[in-house]
């Protein structure tokens, strides 16, 4: 899979509440299903669904400790998820600029051309 | 919210021009290729379209001023529009330098009326879907912010 692709998935997996709220709770540490279902109110299959997509892209890994299955965090894709982000940051702040120049130039030749039909009236 | 750092990018700007302005400057084809993209690329007023109102579409491409086989396509649906105060849906941006496939992206842009005939300009990206509800925030916020240290170690 190309780096890219790699990155759509990510992003794909983390444009969930359910899952986001999942992730955060295993920066806290492993957890079971059972343990990660527990602030939701929705099936523990729904969130072994969420589990798959999380682990499909990259971002928790699966093991068996004992009798339970529990679930850890992968830092490595969400830190490049983050680091798009706020590449964007970066993209926008330099667009505002050039927004607020573009502004600034189109208001003042607003008013120079009601200054010019003022002249010309009088 | 602490949160939002990791997935998502907040920004808020002040404008010195009523709301009218700063939104049509996002709308109208003649204007948006004029400011819109990074520093070194300019947008061809020919590839800007947009279409305005829920369900519409804004489309544009950027192209390197150094080397125009650069370029980066943006190809945004609107889910949300209310004219002159908001614009929300999800863009597909492709040819960004270092990536070769398609990345969807949700934008939220609300315009707000301030004193003195300006705008607040805010901006909310990222791969967000709107919260399920209370139940799925709630006694998260701790872990947010352990999440955002943990992936400050791991910078």
């Amino acid at each position: 899979m190309r780096a890219d692709d790699q990155l759509s998935v990510v992003f794909a997996a983390l444009a969930d509440p359910t899952r986001r709220a999942i992730i955060a709770r295993l920066a806290d540490g492993d957890a079971t299903v059972t343990e990660l279902a527990e602030p939701f109110s929705i099936s523990l299959p729904a969130i072994s669904r969420h589990l798959k997509v999380l682990e499909h892209a990259g971002l928790i890994s699966r093991s068996r400790s004992g009798q339970w299955r529990s679930s850890s965090l992968d830092a490595a894709p969400l830190k490049e998820a983050t680091d798009w982000m706020e590449r964007y940051r970066v993209f926008w702040d330099a667009s505002f600029d050039r927004l607020d120049a573009h502004l600034r130039r189109i208001q003042r030749d607003a008013s120079r051309s009601s200054a010019h039909r003022k002249e010309e009236e009088q | 919210m602490t949160h939002e750092a990791t997935h998502e990018i907040t920004l808020t700007r002040i404008f010195d021009a009523p709301p009218e302005l700063v939104y049509r400057a996002f709308v109208d084809p003649d204007q948006l290729g004029q400011w819109f993209g990074p520093v070194g690329f300019s947008v061809p007023y020919e590839s800007v379209h947009i279409d305005a109102r829920p369900g519409g579409y804004q489309r544009l491409v950027m192209v390197s001023d150094d080397d125009p086989s650069e370029r980066s396509t943006i190809n945004a649906t609107f889910s949300e529009v209310v004219e002159n105060e908001l614009l929300a849906g999800h863009q597909d941006v492709e040819g960004i330098p270092g990536t070769t496939g398609s990345v969807r992206l949700h934008f939220r842009l609300e315009f707000h009326a301030e004193p003195d005939g300006k705008t607040r300009l805010e901006l909310r990206q990222g791969p967000f879907a709107e919260p399920l509800g209370n139940d799925s925030k709630t006694g998260w916020e701790s872990s947010f912010t352990r999440l955002d240290s943990l992936l400050r170690r791991s910078l």
